[in-house]
């Protein structure tokens, strides 16, 4: 590999990913440890109404959510929007915080779950600097995990990844000896798991 | 105008005929949006409703003076007809209404409502709004009501189309009185109070079934069995009673609960006066100033129940010292409150009323005349009653109070305001009647108490009703004076004026080397104020006569304000400074105190 890398970009994407490993300050409940923080995903149901997102988003700044994201999309019901959100805190922190979602009226439905009951992906477009000499090992590197070409320009490939948070990470890092313009990265989406049970 | 309309009509015989209507019976008519707000808030009940007018509403109240039996109170400002719906709330248990234009109408109301979320009372503010095409757009007194409101109300309402509003307004109502009671605010744009549609009343709407916080939960069996088993091996166990019982009024079930199971009881500023303080099984208030017994108590318990009460942090202190030995068995009707401070290990999701009883129908007769025996040695050692004051010329706080328990005989509703004066009110009253202690809590809302027992008095005009104030709050709503004149309301104002703020002056000398930076601070002549408003007024200065002047104030029809001079520092004895653990109290005078960062 190359050891041509800018460094300022390098330097940035360090910290951040730096920024990312840090314990937070706190769990949440003044009686817990902060060590007994992890991260926990929310599935969040809310009616597609105007200011529904806004009562949501604000009840996770009001009561001190550790948001790592927070994705938000329609749901496969009409009048439904689903918000995935993960949160890094301690068990109680988090069992407040479902507890105070379901207080708000246009709240439908909240699940917590660990990351074992889930399906979960994010997606990230990554640009990075590409010349004729490296362009192949970009591309070779994207074909083992899974990436796709969404842009190919003269100095530089936009490549498409999709998987778990952690899988898109890993590409990310072994994408920055080539020198990272731009990552523009989703929150996580997740499901629960299916069962063997049958819908109702 | 409804101007001094007697408090008698208010039950005319117009509503009564309305609310027993069937909705069968009703043809479908064409109404303004205007007119089917006042058609639900009668279907609702509501017989009283404080506002202040102003052009995003003034659709609205156009349509008012047709319906008569929706008596509206003119306040003198916005945030007191919060306060006012509030006070009428916590007396009548009934909802409180308040009515306000945009803008800066509706923002005077954003203290009110952060008063009533904290206490969980149930009131439905109304506010105009500029029209549809306005909004987002800067218009006049335009402002983003539901904006501000989100984090201090249970729900709020931006009313799209007039065919809606109905609806609205009969789910706000549930909203607020539902599960944990709480504020709901209503934003009605002026072309919607305009527009017209065919209304049809409905007997009932709640589209919130699927929402459970208006619904009272079902108590799970084993919570019961699990606190049956703790209450049956606890050796020093506490009842901690808070608000919750009083907002579902389970009076006897607490009481039934105590006296069964032999537990003392312990009541936190907004329980006072949920059991007789006379009953032998209750020892007083807990917290930053609840007397040392009280402290020492929970501090060497084994079993608190916590029954509609949130370990809020000014009865808790420090956290991790608060009841250190105790497992907790918590009674909530908010799931949320569960674990939310401290660890229970038994939640009991309920309404108050129907735990007390579940539990009291589980558990074995029982005594703890040991522990309740060891408790009030603590008392004894330490009786702050007579600390208050030195000067022995002075109207004496507790003075003060015995004077107004001695002449109402302890039946009368005692609204306290925030501060100094509240403290001493909530610790040396002799709290006997159900409901009749009524405070800002968890807010500590200066100048909540005058408009809030305007509201309290209307809501139940044969009770007599006392504000006691300190002459800081007073001075913050005292424009009220004037709504409580044109109404021909009567409420009695005790001002205990120190000539400080009090509070904060006895923190600056606790905890700020006596700097008392903007403490000190003058007030009118209170007897011209009174004189000015129409009012009686009187000023106290010696102790001998606080006994006559609240007795000559009963004497008085109308409002009187009696402005009590106290000594100026005088101090709230024992004190557990912000942050401490309740086992570190002042005691008394020039006592040594830690230094500790303001909490």
């Amino acid at each position: 590999m190359t050891s041509e890398t800018p460094g300022t970009q390098v330097a940035v994407a360090t910290n951040a990913a730096e920024a990312r490993t840090q314990p937070p300050e706190r769990a949440g409940q003044s009686s817990v440890p902060v060590e007994a923080a992890r991260a926990y995903t929310l599935l969040i149901l809310i009616d597609e109404k105007p200011g529904a997102v806004d009562r949501v988003v604000g009840l996770l700044r009001r009561r001190r959510a550790n948001m790592q994201s927070l994705t938000i999309s329609h749901s496969e019901q009409a009048e439904v929007t689903r918000i995935t959100a993960v949160t890094t805190d301690s068990d109680v922190a988090v069992g407040q915080l479902v507890e105070q979602l379901r207080k708000v009226i246009d709240v439908r439905e909240v699940s917590n779950l660990s990351s074992g009951q889930i399906v979960e992906r994010a997606l990230a477009l990554i640009q990075v600097n590409s010349d004729q000499q490296h362009a192949s090992e970009i591309i070779g590197l994207a074909r083992q995990h899974g990436a796709y070409i969404a842009d190919i320009a003269a100095t530089s490939i936009t490549l498409e990844a999709t998987g778990s948070t952690a899988q898109v990470e890993t590409l990310v890092n072994l994408l920055q000896p080539f020198g990272i313009r731009a990552v523009a990265r989703t929150g996580s989406v997740a499901l629960p798991r299916g069962t063997e049970e049958s819908e109702a | 105008m409804q101007v001094a309309v007697p408090m008698t009509q208010t039950t005319g015989a117009k509503q009564t005929t309305q609310a027993n209507r069937s909705p069968e019976d009703e043809e479908a008519r064409e109404l303004s949006g205007s007119q089917i707000l006042c058609e639900a808030l009668m279907r609702e009940g509501v017989e009283l409703l404080y506002g202040y007018p102003g052009g995003a509403i003034m659709p609205f109240y156009d349509a008012l003076t047709s319906y008569p039996a929706l008596r509206h109170v003119l306040v003198r400002h916005e945030q007191a007809a919060s306060h006012a719906a509030d006070g009428y709330a916590r007396a009548s248990g009934k909802v409180g209404v308040c009515v306000a234009t945009s803008g800066p109408g509706a923002t005077n109301l954003v203290t009110g409502l952060a008063t009533a979320f904290m206490d969980s009372t149930p009131i439905v503010a109304i506010t105009g709004q500029v029209a549809w095409s306005l909004i987002g757009r800067d218009g006049f007194q335009e402002t983003d009501i539901l904006g501000i409101t989100q984090p201090i109300t249970k729900h709020n309402f931006l009313v799209e189309r007039v065919e809606d509003l109905a609806d609205i307004v009969h789910e706000a109502f549930r909203l607020a009185q539902g599960g944990r009671p709480g504020p709901v605010l209503i934003d009605v744009p002026k072309d919607i109070q305009f527009a017209k549609t065919l209304y049809r009343p409905r007997a009932s709407v709640n589209s919130f079934e699927h929402y459970r916080s208006t619904r009272k939960p079902e108590i799970a069996a084993e919570t019961i069995s699990s606190a049956v088993e703790l209450i049956a091996q606890a050796q020093r166990p506490l009842i901690l009673a808070g608000h919750g019982v009083v907002l579902s009024q389970a009076y006897e079930e607490l009481q039934a609960f105590a006296e069964k199971s032999g537990v003392p009881v312990v009541t936190t500023l907004l329980g006072l006066s949920a059991i007789p303080e006379t009953h032998p099984l209750v020892i007083g208030m807990p917290g930053m100033h609840g007397p040392a017994h009280v402290n020492n108590a929970i501090s060497s318990s084994d079993l608190l129940i916590a029954v509609g009460m949130r370990f809020d942090d000014r009865v808790t202190g420090k956290v991790a010292e608060f009841a250190p030995h105790a497992q907790i068995i918590h009674i909530d009707i908010d799931p949320s409150e569960m674990h939310k401070v401290k660890r229970a290990a038994v939640p009991i999701v309920a309404d108050a009323k129907d735990a007390l009883a579940a539990l009291t129908g589980a558990i074995a007769q029982s005594d703890h005349a040991a522990w309740l025996q060891e408790i009030r040695g603590w008392e004894s050692a330490a009786n702050e009653r007579g600390k208050v004051l030195h000067n022995e010329v002075l109207p004496d706080p507790t003075a003060i109070l015995d004077a107004i328990r001695k002449e109402t005989k302890g039946e009368a509703i005692i609204v306290s305001d925030v501060g100094q004066h509240q403290m001493w009110t909530a610790r040396f009253y002799t709290w006997t009647r159900p409901n009749s202690h009524i405070t800002s809590g968890g807010l500590g809302t200066m100048g909540f108490a005058l408009p809030a027992a305007m509201g309290i008095k209307m809501g139940m005009p044969q009770e007599t009703v006392w504000v006691v104030a300190g002459d800081g709050g007073i001075q913050m709503n005292i424009q009220e004076l004037a709504t409580l004149k044109q109404q021909g309301v009567a409420v009695k104002v005790a001002i205990m004026n120190n000539g400080y703020l009090g509070m904060v002056r006895q923190w600056q000398e606790f905890f700020h080397n006596h700097n008392y930076s903007e403490t000190p601070m003058t007030g009118p002549d209170y007897v011209k104020l009174a004189d000015a408003y129409g009012l009686k007024g009187m000023r106290i200065t010696r102790r001998e006569d606080v006994e006559k002047a609240v007795h000559e104030a009963m004497e008085t029809e109308g409002t009187v304000i009696i402005d009590f001079v106290i000594e100026a520092t005088s101090n709230v004895y024992p004190m557990v400074p912000a942050g401490a653990a309740i086992s570190n109290m002042i005691q008394k005078e020039n006592e040594k105190y830690f230094k500790i960062r303001d909490g």
